[in-house]
C-alpha cells in the first residue's frame, strides 16, 4: 500500500499542484486559441451518443416534428435552421455519414410509439449497397440506444454543453488520434493510403446537421481534394460485383413492409432524392437509372418522392464537390422541399395549421 | 459509471464538497456508502439489488460463522455463503457458458438438444465483490478476522466504489479498520490522490485507448491472414493495452480513495519488467494472485503435499485463475500456459538448484544499475512469452489465436501487410518506453519517485499527462476488466 503520510514536501505538493493547473490552462487554452485563430469553429461530435440523443426525441406528436433518415446528403442538404423558421416545427436528423438508412427504418419501423412524419433520403450507392460497413454507423447508434447506461446519458449532456464553447473539442479533428494519424510519414508497402477530409468539408452544429464552411466551398484546391476521394471511392467500388435484381426487388419489398407498418400507425413516408453534380451525377445516373430504382422504390412502396431533378430551382444548386450543397445551397434546398412537402404531399405543419 | 467520464468528474466533485463538509463521521459514512450504489447504479439500477442479497446474506453469516462452534452448523453456513456468492457468479457469468458446453456435450453422445440461448446480462464487477465477500466469510469461518460489527462499516467494506467494479480486491483487515475513525486526506495525501487519479487516466484514456486499442483490435478482429509484423505489433498493442487498461483502473481507485482519505492496496507493480513468471505475478493483479493462493492454492494442499501435488494445484489454481477472468476455454487457456509457465519455472529451479525469489509475496528485487545485464534479458524474455499467452487472452476463438500465433512465428512474409506505419511506430514507441520503464521502476513505487523529483518537473510531467487526457477524448470507453 502507498503510505501518504510518510511523504515529507508538503509546502513543494502545493506549489506542483497549482503550477500543475496553471500549466494545464495554459495548454488547453493556447490549443484552443490557436484553432480559433486559424478560423475554425465550434463542431459538435456526431457519434452514438448524438445520434441516440436525436432518436428519443421522435416521439413528438406527428404535427410537431420530422424525422430524417439517411446517407450524408440529407445532413448536409436540410438546414435545420431554416427548416424551424419556415415549418415551426423541430426536425430530427437521424441521417448517418455514409451509410444507408435502412437499419434505421428498420428501427423505427419496430418501434410502435413511433408514428410521425419520417422523410427517407436516397442516395444510391449507399441505399442498395449490400455490404456491412454502410449499416455500421446506424447499427451503432441504435445498439448505444437500447444499451446507454445513466452515467453515459449525463455524460453526453455535460460533453453537449462543453462543445457549445470549446473547438478543441471537436473529436473528429482535433483530438489525438487524427493529430497523429495526420503526420506524414512514408507509407508502408501494399497498406491503403488514409485519405482524410478538409477539415472544414464537415462540421457539425448543434442539431446534427452537417455543414461545409463557406472557406471550404469556395476553395477550388479543398473542393477537388474531395471531388478526388468520391473518384477514388467510385473506383473502389466498381470492384464489386453488380448486385442481382432480385437482390433490389427483395430490398424494395421489404423497405415497402416496413413503411406499411409506420403508415398503419398513422404515421406519413415520403422519399427525396437530394441533388448531385458532376461526376457524381454522371456515375449515379448510370449505375442507378431512375427508372429501374427511384420509380420502382415509390411505385412498390406507394409513396411520394421528391426527386431534384424534377424542379427546376433545384437542378440549378451547385455541389462544390459534388455530392453536398453548401450552406446557402441547403437553405435554397429546404425552403423549396418544404412548399413541396406542402402542395404535392399535403402534409401540414404547425405554422400553416 | 466509469472514471475515465465527465460525469464521474461530477459526481466526484460533489461527493469531495460532502466528504470535507463538518458533518459527523456516520453521516459521511452514509454519503460514501450512498455514493458508491449511486456510482453502480448508474450502470444498471437493477442489480444493486444483487449487491444489496450479497452484502445482507454475507454480513449475517460472516457474524454466525465467528460466533458458531458447533463444527456441523459451521461448515452449514459456510455453504450457505459459497452456494449464495458463487451461485450468483455462476449463473450471471458461467450459465451460458456451461450450457453450451452442456449442449456440446450432449450432442456428442448423440442427444439432439438444442435450446435457446439464454440472455444474461453479466452485472459490472460481480467477479470482484463476489471475491471480496468470500473472503470475508472464510476468514469468520477460519476466525481469521473479526467480524465487522456495524452494517454499514460492512456494506461500505463491499460497496466502497473505487474498488467495486474492477478491484482491487480488498480483504476486511485492509479496509474496515478505516472506517473506525473519521477519515479526511491530509493535503499531500489529497494531492498524490490526485496525482494518481490523472496518471490512472493517462494510462487509460491516452495511452490503452488512443495508442494501443485501435491497432490490437484492429489485428485481433481481423478476418485476413496476418504477416508476423502486424501480428507482434497487434499482440504488443494488445499487451500496452491491457495493462495501460487495468493498471491505469487500479490506479484511479487508489488516487480516488486516497483523495477521500482512505488507502486501497496495491495492484501492479510494472509486471513486464519481471524475471521470471512467479515474479510476474507478484506484480500483476496483486491482489487476485494473493486471493487465489490464499483462499485458493493453500487450501488446497499448496506446496505441503509433494511435488507432484504441488504441480497439480498450482495448474489448478491457474486454470480457475484463467475461467475468473471469463466464461470461455480461451481464457481457460491462458490460465493453463501459466500454469505450466510457472511449474517449468519450478522445475528448471528445482532442478538446477536456483534460489527462489525472495519471499513469497515480495518482488524479486534486483539491482538494476547494469542496463543490459542477463536479468534485463530475462525480463525480455519473460515478457515475449507472456505476449504469447495474451493471444489466448484477447483472441475471440482458438481458431483465431492458432492463426495469429502462427503469423507471429512465420517468417515467410507473404502475407499483405494492413498495418499502417503509423500504427507500427505507436505501438512500437509505447511498448519499448514501457518495457523501459517498467525495468528502471521495478524496484520503487511511482510516487516514491515523483517525490524524488523537483516539484516543477512533477507538475511539467503531470500537466502534460492533463492535456492529452484533454486531447485524447476517448472519454467513455469501459475499462476491460469491467466485463470480468
Amino acid at each position: 500500500m502507498y503510505n501518504f503520510n510518510s511523504m515529507e514536501l508538503s509546502k513543494n505538493k502545493r506549489y506542483t499542484f497549482l503550477l500543475t493547473i496553471l500549466l494545464f490552462f495554459f495548454g488547453v487554452l493556447s490549443w484552443e486559441f490557436y484553432l480559433r485563430n486559424e478560423g475554425y469553429g465550434i463542431s459538435y461530435d456526431d457519434g452514438k451518443e448524438f445520434w441516440a440523443h436525436q432518436r428519443r426525441m421522435v416521439y413528438s406528436p406527428k404535427e410537431e416534428s420530422t424525422v430524417f433518415i439517411g446517407s450524408s446528403r440529407i445532413k448536409y442538404d436540410l438546414d435545420i435552421e431554416s427548416w424551424i423558421k419556415e415549418t415551426g416545427d423541430f426536425p430530427i436528423q437521424l441521417g448517418c455519414v455514409g451509410s444507408t438508412p435502412i437499419p434505421v427504418l428498420n428501427n423505427l419501423a419496430a418501434d410502435e410509439k413511433f408514428k410521425g412524419k419520417l422523410i427517407i433520403d436516397v442516395t444510391e450507392k449507399l441505399f442498395y449497397n449490400f455490404r456491412n460497413w454502410p449499416r455500421d454507423k446506424p447499427d451503432e447508434g441504435i445498439k448505444y440506444c437500447k444499451s446507454e447506461t445513466y452515467a453515459q446519458w449525463v455524460s453526453y449532456y455535460i460533453d453537449n454543453f462543453l462543445q457549445t464553447f470549446l473547438v478543441s473539442l471537436d473529436k473528429e479533428n482535433f483530438t489525438l488520434t487524427p493529430l497523429i494519424n495526420k503526420i506524414p510519414l512514408p507509407q508502408r508497402r501494399g497498406v491503403e493510403t488514409n485519405q482524410f477530409f478538409p477539415v472544414e468539408f464537415e462540421r457539425i452544429n448543434k442539431y446534427r446537421q452537417s455543414f461545409m464552411t463557406d472557406r471550404f466551398a469556395n476553395d477550388t484546391f479543398q473542393t477537388r481534394k474531395v471531388q478526388g476521394l468520391w473518384k477514388l471511392y467510385g473506383e473502389k467500388g466498381k470492384k464489386d460485383p453488380p448486385t442481382p435484381d432480385f437482390k433490389i426487388d427483395s430490398l424494395i419489398g421489404d423497405i415497402k413492409l416496413k413503411i406499411d407498418k409506420i403508415k398503419k400507425r398513422g404515421g406519413e413516408v415520403v422519399f427525396t432524392r437530394t441533388p448531385s453534380t458532376g461526376l457524381e451525377l454522371i456515375n449515379e445516373n448510370k449505375n442507378y437509372p431512375r427508372e429501374k430504382f427511384w420509380q420502382k422504390l415509390l411505385e412498390v412502396t406507394q409513396c411520394q418522392g421528391i426527386h431534384y431533378a424534377d424542379y427546376s430551382e433545384l437542378t440549378a444548386l451547385n455541389c462544390p464537390e459534388f455530392s453536398h450543397l453548401d450552406q446557402n445551397g441547403a437553405r435554397i434546398y429546404t425552403k423549396k422541399l418544404i412548399s413541396i412537402l406542402k402542395e404535392k404531399c399535403g402534409w401540414k405543419f404547425n405554422k400553416t395549421l | 459509471m466509469v472514471f475515465n467520464s465527465l460525469t464521474f468528474i461530477a459526481f466526484f466533485s460533489v461527493l469531495l464538497v460532502l466528504h470535507y463538509l463538518p458533518f459527523t463521521w456516520k453521516v459521511k459514512k452514509i454519503n460514501l456508502l450512498l455514493a458508491s450504489y449511486i456510482f453502480y447504479a448508474a450502470w444498471n439500477p437493477v442489480f444493486i439489488l444483487l449487491l444489496w442479497l450479497s452484502t445482507i446474506v454475507d454480513y449475517f453469516v460472516g457474524k454466525s460463522l465467528y460466533d458458531q462452534n458447533n463444527p456441523l452448523k459451521k461448515k452449514l453456513l459456510l455453504v450457505i455463503s459459497l452456494i449464495g456468492n458463487l451461485g450468483m457468479l455462476c449463473f450471471f457469468k458461467y450459465g451460458g457458458f456451461l450450457l453450451e458446453n452442456f449442449v456440446d456435450l450432449v450432442n456428442l453422445v448423440g442427444i439432439d438438444f438444442h435450446p435457446a440461448k439464454p440472455n444474461i446480462i453479466l452485472p459490472a464487477g460481480i467477479s470482484f465483490y463476489t471475491f471480496t465477500t468470500l473472503c470475508y466469510t472464510i476468514d469468520m469461518y477460519r476466525k481469521e478476522s473479526k467480524p465487522v460489527e456495524s452494517l454499514l462499516d460492512f456494506s461500505l467494506f463491499v460497496t466502497f466504489f473505487p474498488h467495486l467494479v474492477a478491484g482491487p480486491i480488498v480483504r476486511p483487515p485492509q479496509l474496515v479498520p478505516q472506517f473506525a475513525t473519521p477519515k479526511v486526506a491530509t493535503r499531500n495525501q489529497f494531492i498524490d490522490g490526485l496525482f494518481l487519479l490523472s496518471l490512472g487516466l493517462f494510462m487509460k484514456v491516452v495511452l490503452a485507448d488512443t495508442f494501443l486499442a485501435p491497432t490490437a483490435n484492429q489485428i485481433f478482429d481481423s478476418k485476413e491472414a496476418l504477416g508476423m509484423v502486424d501480428a507482434w505489433m497487434g499482440v504488443f498493442g494488445f499487451s500496452g493495452q491491457i495493462f495501460f487498461d487495468f493498471a491505469g483502473y487500479s490506479t484511479c481507485a487508489i488516487g480516488v480513495a486516497a483523495c477521500l482519505g482512505f488507502v486501497l492496496p496495491q495492484n501492479f507493480l510494472y509486471p513486464y519488467a519481471a524475471i521470471g513468471f512467479s515474479d510476474f505475478w507478484r506484480r500483476w493483479h496483486i491482489t487476485l494472485s494473493l486471493w487465489l493462493r490464499d483462499y485458493l492454492y493453500i487450501p488446497l494442499g499448496g506446496n505441503k503435499g509433494g511435488i507432484s501435488k504441488t504441480y497439480i494445484n498450482l495448474m489448478i489454481t491457474m486454470l480457475l485463475g484463467g475461467l475468473w477472468h471469463g466464461a470461455s476455454w480461451t481464457f481457460v487457456a491462458w490460465g493453463g500456459l501459466h500454469g505450466i509457465y510457472l511449474g517449468v519455472e519450478k522445475w528448471i529451479k528445482s532442478r538446477f538448484n536456483m534460489v527462489p525469489a525472495n519471499s513469497l509475496m515480495v518482488p524479486n528485487q534486483l539491482n538494476t544499475n547494469s542496463f543490459f545485464s542477463i536479468n534485463f534479458l530475462k525480463a525480455i524474455g519473460t515478457f515475449l512469452l507472456i505476449n504469447i499467452t495474451w493471444v489466448f487472452f484477447r483472441a475471440h476463438s482458438f481458431h483465431d489465436a492458432w492463426q495469429i500465433l502462427r503469423s507471429m512465428f512465420d517468417f515467410s512474409f507473404k502475407e499483405k501487410p494492413i498495418l499502417q506505419n503509423i500504427d507500427i511506430l505507436k505501438v512500437g514507441v509505447v511498448t519499448f518506453l514501457m518495457v523501459i520503464f517498467h525495468w528502471l521502476f521495478r524496484n520503487t513505487k511511482i510516487l516514491t519517485e515523483t517525490n524524488k523529483w523537483s516539484w516543477w518537473a512533477t507538475s511539467f510531467v503531470w500537466a502534460f499527462m492533463l492535456v492529452m487526457i484533454y486531447l485524447s477524448q476517448e472519454s467513455t470507453s469501459s475499462f476491460i476488466y469491467f466485463q470480468f
